[in-house]
């Protein structure tokens, strides 16, 4: 019986070092993949694998491309074209980053990933891990796409790792209803949806008079969706956050402090470290918030993601898409850009599959699909003869939302050190809101994102 | 050469039986040694590099004790190592406490209804952490919780209160939901404990005229003391890595950072930074370091009791 036991007990042991061995069989292939990367990429657009082949692509919820139905549709469609299997994984904002960085550490990173510049270029583009797509772009493309876009998904060194696909102009957002209940409704300019930052502070003292509550909230529990508290901040008294040259941040800019002390002392509105974009949005919805900062066309067509209707609150209260309140009534808004990167895991067909995907959803008839699927702006103007500036012609609120387009700011999400800068951003106000001192407060944690800048 | 015959099988088969032993050992040994031996030094090593994810290789190269100098200046880290000793020294105490009392009020009762109180605090432990987060964040939610609705209700506050986006309130929140998830493990293990307690050195106590109290410190007290210390050294450690609640409450905020949660921050999300990898590790050697020395003290105080 001991022979026995002892027996199992040794195959086991053999067992557990066979599949150790398996391991090292598979990193032993290493130096023929480094071979492989090595090779020069073929050259414009590939032909698709005569086998077919399967790509896993890893995409954030950009729009309804984090939806499964929806994504899956167009892939469907893009593999009974190509032959091209596509995997999709589906990423959320909280966790996606540690999931990719978890992949690239394991080396098991997708081959195709579907994001912002911030990430794609700044970070993993930056690092070596994506595949130069410069190759992709010849003239005639370059014309089409939107400059800013181009430029925000070109690295400094002149690689190209992202390839754009939509665009849009992220905004705030403000219950109509309430602030008509309130008389606040005659500071909105709802004709060209902006706002001067003295109307602002009007309606948010008439809102908080009518309401006895906050009715805005500078939310700062962590990085999502500061795109909005960002926005509100720089506008109010036109600070900047980081240099044209994308080289250093510029957030203790006095004018941000302006804006911090001015926001600080009303008491509609508060530095909320309990919420998040997310978590604004949702308490925007259900109508307790009468404003939000961190707002899109997404939610827009969709708010909350709750399908309850477009441009409504959960109790059916309108909601208006605003620009940010600036001294001058213009604004400048953060732009979105969402595209394509390909990770290079050192295999070519691989990589070639991944640019026809590429090509088949940013740079062909099928854009129109891919576009509409984002819920957001083509990020060009047209697509191997498609034109792409009216695909929203029949949706009036797309239509109408193309009237903040012009107010694009500067895409400053590519400067270096941008994750380290954010977490600096949203712990800052939370000390702000705590109480500290302004100017002291954004000085140092300005510092801290430009020590990491390096 | 019966007398030298008889030790030499008595070493076949003490051989024999050691072999089967480790061998019997040998499964839990590869796990053992893979997940935890190999990783511990793996952090420790590279915690004296500037090693990150984006290395070729897996350590970077070799600075010293650059990381431990360089943490004892980072003002996060140092808040975080504040949050994190008052929350074991809060936690700690107050769960073996708490457990000790309830323990001590229904070992007696009859089967079924102390089964029914073993199952009530222990219910927090089999749900799942996220779960119970989760509630606990509704109740909290500064605009739709209970506890201001309540509170507001019975005129209590006149405005609400950011629970859970307060620096006052916060780490406090964290330690309450912490010890609800605690006390589970040793309300059962110090019911279990009392149960065993020898009956007659407790008649024998009381017929010296001992009162409750003295039966209590003098005879059951100490009887347990092997139950209360492993319940202080793994409420120690688990008050140590409270992690979770955090990641699902506050990230961090709120004055409510641990030096768990800055190690997670540091290694997974603040990967363009040079050497974020030692970084995060060195911080891991000295929470570990605080740990052994917190468990050896209490080891230590045990024997002496």
């Amino acid at each position: 019986m001991k022979k026995l036991l002892a027996l199992v007990l040794a195959m086991t042991m053999v067992m557990a070092l066979v599949a150790c061995g398996g391991n090292n069989d598979s990193q032993g292939s290493t130096p023929a993949q480094d071979q492989q990367q090595t090779e020069p990429n073929t050259p414009d657009t590939p032909e698709p694998a005569a086998g077919g082949g399967e790509l896993t692509l890893w995409t954030y919820p950009i729009g309804d491309w984090g939806k499964e139905e929806k994504v899956k549709a167009i892939t469907d469609a893009f593999t009974a074209d190509t032959g091209i299997a596509v995997k999709v994984e589906y990423l959320a904002y909280a966790d996606g980053d540690d999931k990719v960085n978890s992949a690239i550490t394991a080396k098991s990173a997708p081959d195709l990933i579907m994001e912002g510049p911030e990430r794609l270029v700044t970070n993993w583009g930056d690092k070596g891990y994506l595949v130069d797509l410069s190759d992709m772009f010849d003239d005639t493309d370059r014309g089409e796409i939107n400059a800013a876009a181009m430029t925000a998904c070109t690295h400094p060194n002149g690689s190209v790792y992202e390839y754009p696909l939509v665009v849009t102009a992220h905004c705030m957002a403000v219950n109509l209803d309430a602030f008509k209940e309130a008389g606040a409704d005659q500071y909105l300019d709802l004709e060209n949806h902006t706002w001067t930052t003295e109307n602002f502070i009007k309606a948010v003292d008439a809102l908080y008079a009518h309401f006895n509550a906050p009715v805005g909230a500078v939310f700062c529990k962590g990085q999502g969706g500061d795109q909005g508290t960002r926005a509100l901040v720089n506008n109010l008294y036109g600070g900047t956050f980081a240099t044209a040259s994308h080289d250093q941040y510029t957030w203790d800019d006095p004018k941000n402090i302006q804006a911090l002390e001015q926001l600080k002392s009303m008491p509609g509105i508060a530095f909320d470290a309990s919420l998040e974009g997310g978590d604004e949005i949702k308490v925007f919805y259900q109508g307790i918030l009468k404003m939000a900062f961190c707002w899109n066309i997404a939610q827009q067509l969709n708010p909350n993601q709750a399908d309850t209707g477009a441009g409504l609150t959960a109790s059916g209260e309108e909601i208006v898409f605003m620009g940010f309140p600036s001294e001058s009534g213009k604004p400048a808004l953060q732009g979105g850009i969402w595209g394509f990167g390909i990770f290079d895991n050192g295999d070519q067909a691989k990589i070639d599959n991944a640019k026809t995907f590429i090509k088949w959803m940013c740079d062909s008839e099928h854009t129109v699909d891919a576009v509409k699927t984002a819920n957001y702006f083509a990020a060009r103007s047209s697509a191997e003869g498609t034109d792409l500036s009216g695909i929203w012609a029949d949706n009036e609120i797309m239509n109408q939302y193309q009237v903040l387009m012009p107010y694009l700011g500067d895409y400053y999400q590519v400067t270096k050190g941008w994750a380290g800068a954010r977490t600096e951003w949203w712990t800052m106000l939370q000390k702000v809101g705590e109480g500290a001192d302004i100017a002291e407060t954004v000085a140092t944690y300005a510092a801290n994102a430009n020590a990491n800048a390096g | 050469m019966a007398r030298q015959s008889k030790p030499t099988m008595s070493r076949a088969l003490q051989r024999r039986e050691n072999i089967s032993g480790y061998l019997f050992l040998l499964p839990s040994l590869i796990f053992f040694i893979g997940f935890v031996v190999i990783p511990m030094i793996i952090c420790i090593v590279t915690s004296l590099t500037d090693a990150n994810m984006h290395d070729q290789s897996m350590f970077g190269n070799f600075i010293g004790f650059s990381n431990f100098t360089k943490l004892m200046a980072d003002e996060t880290f140092l808040e975080a190592l504040k949050n994190t000793f008052i929350i074991v020294i809060v936690s700690v105490p107050t769960v073996c406490a708490f457990s000790l009392w309830v323990s001590s009020a229904i070992y007696k009762l009859s089967g079924p209804v102390l089964s029914a109180f073993r199952c009530i605090f222990y219910l927090p432990v089999v749900t799942g952490s996220v779960a119970v987060t989760v509630v606990w964040k509704w109740m909290y939610d500064n605009y739709t919780g209970i506890f201001n609705h309540v509170l507001k209700g019975a005129g209590l506050i006149d405005q609400n209160i950011n629970w859970l986006g307060d620096s006052r309130y916060a780490l406090w929140c964290i330690i309450l939901i912490l010890f609800t998830t605690s006390v589970g493990q040793p309300i059962v293990l110090y019911v279990s404990a009392l149960g065993n307690v020898d009956q007659t050195l407790v008649e024998a106590a009381e017929v010296d005229g001992a009162n409750s109290f003295q039966v209590f410190w003098q005879v059951k007290w100490a009887q347990m003391m092997p139950t209360t210390l492993y319940i202080l050294v793994i409420t120690t450690i688990n008050s140590f890595q409270c992690f979770a609640l955090i990641q699902l409450l506050t990230k961090g905020g709120a004055g409510t950072n641990t030096v768990m949660y800055h190690i997670y921050w540091t290694a997974f999300k603040l990967t363009e930074q040079a050497g974020h990898f030692g970084y995060a590790n060195a911080m891991g050697v000295v929470l570990a370091i605080f740990i052994g020395l917190l468990s050896a003290l209490q080891f230590k105080l045990a024997k002496e009791k």
